[in-house]
């Protein structure tokens, strides 16, 4: 279970998944989860649970913040919103993952060299 | 402080976390539930879609915690729960572990007092101390002292010491009854005239130890002079026992050997050198003329010396090696051979102290009775893992980590060494009272504080954590290989404990009697060894003796007329106390290790120093045969009439006749001893007796030869009264006839001459009987350990033997079955041990000097005595198993 989402997902793809979503717009847990796996086209194998976890992580390091409020089905959800410095890390880390995409796509690409 | 913010509000970020996550589950079943499927339907998917919900909790709360602080929290909290759940268990692991904890302790505290405190004084590591090395093979032949002219030389000519100063340690001096006026009330000590250890020392001692006094001052240059050397300095135990700890002590005279001196320090209670016991200083006076061949055979000097700064010891060994070498060349006749050793003051007390193989040998045992403690616990919580194995299969099939389930079963492991080390440390804190009361057998040792330190207290705990890893690793790791579904399937039935886990016990309590087996063979021959000496025929007579030491000074006794004129009305007065049916006087006392002498035979070629032949001397009144009880074998013994004017003569032993005239007729030849005098006179033997053991604590005999003391006066001497009921009577009468003649005159060691011999063993049999208790110990531990893996294995076992029974065993099959299980590893076990014990003999001949050590009955009668043992242990069990009940067994679990 841990194990296949540590070999679908490199360590920080879904914290950064995360991040993007927000900057979007605040999403409550559940829909910002159904969120992902919409958009990916349920390509990513993602336990909906993993999410909490990362969560925890990025509101430690206060990338997020949290305040409960009331959604629009009537439910008590907690809201998550990215915050500045949120938004700078999503910054640094998209442009980490570009160069590192365009590495590896270099090193697969047929013909090349 | 953010985290001391996020420490006070995680119980709100826990509980948001749950509800978001119940929250995330509604949400999902309702949106599920609205596609059509049936609530039951929708609540299992929404669960499976979100993975593991604990471990997600668990990793979610990860986050905000110390991790590895709060796991192991955590797996201290629940082992406390285990802990506490079991507590018959708990019981018998932490006493065991207490046990082994507490001996290892007790022991250890006579390390941390003996060798690991440091000396007194500014750098002890950067003082050296210089002895010589006696060539002829004799008991700490390389701490031997060295003589004055030696002392000056090597003072002169070596390059590696700043200063060097010279000690005289184990003089005698006699202080006289007196009441100072400074002091209010004398204690009654102070009525009688006193024979204390002291030390001569040079001025500069003190200053080269780099100690300082309590009070007053330490000694000047110039009062090594003759004339100027009336001055005392006080140990503050005679200060405190004598002078009532009073400060004005200083510059008030005293009468010091006859000799009024004036008090000018008192040293502080912490100086003190391990296995030196001075109740006073006096300044060391060399006088010129101690430069003669007799005085470079003097040797009592203990020669002290700071090193230069940047010389190691090892150069200033090298040094003194030379030097050695030269003084060996330049007077061959004295100094030939013999060499010098050079040792940092800590290195030279504990080895002059010897106390080392003793303390090797204890530790030794008391390890191995700890390790046999740690096999026990480690059988113990192996045993329980096994039980726990579904317990832990469940535990891994909800997430837990292979590293946090052998975590969790080594905190289990530490919590109970740490109980065990509480306790042991409160048995060794009585076990360090009791060593502390038992180890009164002489001054220097009693003079070392034992106690529960901090060096005992870290090692204790050292000890414990040793334990916890030693007890728990390997339970821990063995449980960690669980195979889940074989766990969870299993529903207990399996016929009998896993393999590898009975293997492993096994072999641990195989193990266990070999130790125990190993230390009962140690034991038993000291035991032997000591049984031996104690119960030897001496070859003499020591019951109703009553003996006490005398030195002359010479201030009152100048010479060798006024000596002997002394110890003729001596011997008048004392043989006329009523109960004293004879007396006598020598200059040692029957087996307490007379010194040797190199002597010549008339008639025999002269050999070189170091081969010249050798026998034990000593001095005695006529009447000292009859007195000592003695044999004469043939010839005469002495007269009244061998005086100094009389052709002189001399007694030999059996042990003399035999090793020196290899038993031809000894009567009649005359023999030369070089009793350091210019010109020895040759003495005629005229009789032979029974040989008497050189020391009362050892079996040798060696060649012995007794001389008048009327024809060689020895101002120091040792009295001798045979009384016809009890000796110690005697005593208040001794003490009146000797103060009549010379009230100043202190008596030594007043006692009975089986206590002399008792306290001449050092402690040996203490010593001896503390090892047996730790065998013992040992025995027992191991016998728990059989008798639990057995116990264990038939409660495991029970299906098995009921269907045994069932097919046809009878209850005698099933006794035979797990009887052969404790007899074959009591068998190898004994193997193990006999074979690790076989060169024990010789390992003891060569640390216990003078033991004989063999006894080949040993060998059989103990593992006879271990199979006892063992095969009690496990009848218990087995007789137990014998009486399944095929039905119930079947029908059980």
């Amino acid at each position: 279970m841990k194990k296949n989402q540590q070999r679908d997902l490199f360590p920080g793809a879904l914290e950064m998944m995360i991040l993007r979503t927000l900057k979007r717009q605040p999403l409550h847990g559940y829909a910002l989860v159904q969120h992902i796996k919409r958009s990916s086209n349920d390509l990513l194998l993602i336990e909906e649970g993993s999410l909490y976890p990362a969560l925890q992580r990025l509101l430690k390091e206060d990338l997020l913040k949290a305040a409960w409020a009331v959604s629009s089905t009537n439910r008590r959800v907690r809201i998550y919103t990215l915050t500045p410095a949120g938004a700078k890390h999503l910054q640094q880390e998209v442009s980490r993952f570009e160069k590192m995409l365009e590495g590896i796509t270099r090193v697969l690409a047929p013909g090349a060299s | 402080m953010s985290w001391l913010k996020q420490l006070f509000s995680r119980r709100r970020i826990y509980n948001d976390l749950s509800e978001e996550i119940r929250s995330h589950l509604d949400e999902k079943i309702e949106e599920l539930v609205a596609t059509g499927i049936s609530r039951k339907e929708a609540t299992a998917a929404a669960r499976r879609e979100f993975g593991n919900l604990n471990l997600v909790q668990e990793d979610s709360r990860q986050v905000w915690r110390w991790p590895s602080l709060e796991n192991f929290l955590m797996d201290v909290r629940y082992g406390v729960r285990m802990v506490r759940k079991n507590p018959a268990f708990t019981a018998v692991a932490v006493l065991t572990l207490a046990l082994g904890i507490s001996v290892n302790a007790t022991m250890f505290s006579l390390v941390s007092a003996f060798v690991l405190t440091r000396p007194p004084g500014r750098e002890p590591d950067r003082v050296a101390v210089i002895t010589s090395i006696n060539p002829a093979p004799a008991f700490l032949a390389d701490a031997n002292p060295v003589s004055v002219p030696n002392y000056l030389a090597w003072r002169e000519a070596n390059d590696v010491f700043a200063d060097m100063a010279a000690a005289d340690e184990y003089r005698t001096a006699s202080l006289a009854p007196q009441s100072l006026p400074s002091v209010a009330s004398p204690s009654a000590a102070a009525l009688q005239p006193e024979a204390l250890p002291s030390a001569a020392v040079s001025p500069n001692y003190f200053a080269v130890l780099g100690v300082s006094p309590q009070l007053g001052r330490t000694f000047s240059d110039g009062e090594n002079q003759s004339g100027r050397d009336h001055v005392v300095i006080l140990s503050h135990e005679l200060w405190e026992r004598r002078f009532g700890s009073n400060a004005s002590v200083i510059g008030s005279i005293i009468r010091v050997n006859r000799e009024n001196d004036t008090v000018i320090g008192v040293m502080p209670a912490r100086f003190r050198l391990l296995g030196f016991t001075p109740q006073l200083w006096t300044p060391l006076v060399l006088a010129a003329a101690e430069q003669t061949p007799a005085a470079r055979m003097d040797r009592s000097l203990y020669l002290f010396a700071r090193l230069k700064s940047g010389v190691t010891i090892e150069q200033a060994h090298a040094e003194f090696v030379t030097l050695a070498r030269r003084s060996g060349e330049n007077f061959p006749t004295t100094d030939k051979g013999w060499g010098a050793a050079v040792r940092t003051l800590p290195d030279f007390l504990l080895y002059n102290f010897s106390i080392g193989n003793a303390i090797a040998v204890l530790m030794t045992t008391v390890g191995f009775v700890l390790m046999i403690a740690c096999a026990n616990v480690a059988g113990l919580l192996l045993a329980r893992a096994a039980g726990r194995r579904k317990e832990l299969a469940i535990r891994v099939t909800l997430g837990a980590g292979r590293l946090r389930i052998v975590r969790q079963l080594l905190t289990e492991g530490l919590l109970i060494a740490l109980l065990g080390g509480a306790m042991g440390l409160l048995l060794a804190y009585w076990g360090i009272n009791f060593v502390r009361a038992s180890l009164t057998f002489n001054d220097a040792i009693s003079a070392v504080p034992l106690s529960l330190d901090w060096n005992v207290f870290f090692f204790a705990l050292g000890v414990s954590l040793l334990c916890a890893v030693l007890c728990g690793l390997v339970p821990a790791l063995h449980a960690s290989r669980t195979d889940v579904n074989t766990n969870l399937k299993d529903q207990g039935r399996a016929a009998s404990p896993s393999r590898s886990l009975s293997r492993l016990r096994t072999v641990m309590v195989t193990a266990e009697i070999a130790m125990a087996l190993f230390l009962l063979v140690g034991t038993g021959l000291l035991f032997r060894g000591i049984f031996l000496i104690e119960h030897q025929q001496l070859g003499f007579q020591a019951a109703h003796l009553l003996t006490a030491g005398a030195t002359l000074d010479s201030a009152r006794y100048k010479d060798a007329l006024e000596q002997t004129s002394f110890v003729r009305n001596l011997l008048s007065r004392l043989s006329q106390i009523p109960g004293a049916e004879s007396v006598a006087i020598a200059s040692d006392l029957p087996a307490t290790g007379p010194a040797a002498v190199t002597l010549q035979i008339k008639g025999q070629p002269e050999l070189p120093a170091n081969q010249r032949l050798t026998a034990l001397d000593v001095l005695v009144s006529d009447d000292y045969f009859r007195v000592a009880g003695i044999p004469l074998l043939r010839g005469r013994t002495f007269a009244p009439t061998d005086t100094a004017t009389a052709p002189r003569v001399v007694v030999v032993n059996q042990e003399f006749v035999h090793r020196h005239f290899e038993d031809q007729e000894p009567l009649g030849k005359q023999i030369r001893l070089d009793v350091g005098v210019a010109s020895p006179e040759w003495n005629e033997i005229v009789g032979v007796v029974g040989n008497v053991k050189t020391h009362s604590e050892g079996t040798a005999d060696d060649p012995e030869v007794y001389e008048p003391f009327l024809q060689r006066p020895s101002p120091s001497f040792s009295l001798m009264l045979r009384a016809n009921s009890d000796p110690n009577t005697l005593a208040p009468a001794l003490r009146e006839a000797v103060a009549h003649l010379d009230a100043e005159l202190p008596l030594a060691r007043v006692m009975s001459m089986p206590a002399l011999i008792d306290r001449q063993r050092n402690g040996d049999p203490f010593f001896v009987r503390v090892l047996g208790s730790f065998a013992i110990l040992a025995l027992i531990l191991a016998s728990i350990g059989i008798y639990g893996l057995v116990a264990y294995s038939v409660g495991q076992r029970t299906h098995e033997i009921g269907i045994r029974m069932a097919l046809g065993a009878k209850s005698p099959d099933v006794l035979r079955m797990i009887l052969r299980e404790g007899l074959k590893m009591t068998a190898i076990g004994s193997v193990i041990g006999l074979a690790l014990a076989l060169p024990l003999p010789k390992l003891f001949d060569a640390m216990f000097y003078g033991l004989q050590l063999s006894e080949p009955r040993l060998y059989f009668i103990l593992p006879l005595a271990i199979l006892v043992v063992a095969m009690l242990a496990t009848y218990i069990p087995a007789r137990r198993a014998m009486r399944i009940d095929p039905l119930a067994a079947l029908r059980h679990e």
